[in-house]
């Protein structure tokens, strides 16, 4: 799912990352110092899940629980994304520099849709929360086929989808055990409270 | 508890890890856009000076070369796959222009493997001849948003506190039920995951509340006071100033 450097057109790859610095702007504007210990614990979170790896039709993927990330801190898992792509560009070379922004919008518009979905009400609980984790890997994954499309990789690059399509269905299953699982010990976090020390205030 | 995970060659004392973190940023990233942007497809001299460029560097930085190796050999699949979709899309679309123009097509996709190869060297260079924490404090400087170096440095620690209790829970689980566990395996590993998320989750909570009663702002402050030496600008103006001789004049 991470796009290396050199891979994509730079042109492409310049206007992602004004659009991120955009996004990033936007969806972290207001933050309040409450919910920074979740942001980056969710952060960690995702950063741990994406070292296990499992090998898949040749190549080796991992997890990326977007979907979570999306239910359990809306429109601010843009930045936690973007911050782990950063870690992982530094420290493993999963992502390149220049494709920073592309990689982020990919993943974090896979788990601000997935937030959207979350919050369709009407929805039971289990199903909003398949689909969310659905969500959050199979809309990076049009998107980076979008991307090698417009690069001028064709036909081919379909494959990579199918894979995808495996991993989304995993994500489901795992999105909707571990929102049952919250709903049962810590529903808190998914309503949206995730400081605890509000309380004591 | 002492967990490997970013600094394992960071102590090491090289030219390269001298270099003042900030000019170290910005000569990685403008060596990746340099060598990213060439557009001579398919023409082995630029990347063959491009590549002895970048090895010499990482020959100054002491980096063990089969270290280097490895961390390119975890990413390459990826890469090897784009850089082989390329003909072969071509080759599935237009059949007869690709029988016609082989040559072009697979040394562009040889192109596309030097290009990401090339930058992933940098940053592993990068990334493994300075302290994590210093290139998220010259991030900082460089006007990176405070609220994504905050998040980093709290990602930072976090992790090492899941590690902690994913330890911990191995532990207990392993004094309980010693060996491999043939049955309800994946329910006894879900509850564990489950357990440790719940652990660090509370934790975390706990040490930004004391961190907040301790005066924390929002911002690590920078205790180490740094100034752009001569060598930091000549070293990495030399590196730049090669790439761009090759990209304009080879």
């Amino acid at each position: 799912m991470h796009i290396s450097d050199g891979i994509i057109n730079l042109p492409v790859c310049i206007a992602a990352n004004v659009a991120a610095a955009g996004i990033i702007y936007a969806s972290a504007r207001g933050t309040d110092s409450d919910e920074i210990p979740a942001m980056g614990m969710t952060g960690a979170a995702l950063f741990v899940v994406s070292l296990i790896h499992f090998p898949m039709a040749g190549t080796s993927i991992h997890l990326g629980l977007f979907g979570i990330a999306g239910i359990i801190l809306g429109r601010r898992s843009f930045p936690v994304i973007f911050t782990v792509l950063l870690f992982q560009s530094l420290i493993f070379q999963h992502d390149g520099l220049i494709t920073l922004g592309l990689n982020a919008i990919n993943m974090g518009s896979g788990a601000l849709l997935a937030r959207i979905i979350w919050r369709i009400k009407k929805l039971p609980e289990y199903i909003r929360a398949l689909l969310a984790g659905f969500t959050g890997i199979i809309i990076p994954a049009l998107l980076m086929t979008a991307e090698f499309i417009i690069t001028g990789y064709e036909s081919a690059i379909a494959m990579i989808l199918a894979i995808y399509l495996v991993v989304a269905a995993i994500e489901a299953g795992i999105t909707l055990s571990a929102v049952v699982f919250l709903r049962k010990v810590k529903p808190g976090i998914l309503n949206g409270s995730h400081a605890d020390h509000k309380q004591l205030k | 508890m002492r967990h490997d995970l970013a600094d394992r060659y960071s102590h090491l004392d090289s030219p390269v890890h001298r270099l003042d973190p900030r000019i170290k940023i910005i000569a990685a990233l403008a060596g990746i856009l340099i060598i990213v942007s060439e557009p001579r497809y398919g023409e082995p001299i630029p990347f063959l000076f491009y590549s002895s460029v970048v090895i010499i560097v990482a020959a100054f930085s002491k980096v063990p070369p089969v270290y280097i190796l490895k961390r390119l050999l975890i990413v390459s699949p990826f890469i090897l796959m784009a850089a082989f979709f390329y003909p072969l899309s071509v080759y599935l679309s237009k059949s007869e222009f690709f029988l016609e123009n082989r040559q072009i097509i697979i040394s562009a996709g040889l192109t596309i493997l030097f290009k990401s190869f090339l930058s992933v060297i940098i940053l592993i260079i990068l990334g493994s001849t300075e302290k994590l924490h210093r290139l998220l404090h010259a991030l900082r400087k460089l006007k990176m948003p405070s609220l994504i170096t905050t998040i980093s440095a709290l990602l930072y620690r976090y992790v090492f506190l899941i590690a902690d209790e994913a330890l911990k829970t191995s532990r207990a689980r392993e004094s309980r039920t010693p060996g491999h566990i043939r049955t309800g395996r994946i329910k006894a590993m879900g509850n564990q995951v489950a357990v440790i998320f719940l652990r660090s989750w509370e934790r975390s909570q706990f040490i930004y509340k004391s961190m907040l009663s301790r005066g924390f702002k929002g911002e690590f402050p920078d205790m180490e006071i740094s100034r752009l030496g001569l060598t930091d600008i000549v070293f990495s103006g030399l590196f730049i100033i090669l790439l761009l001789l090759i990209r304009i004049f080879l």
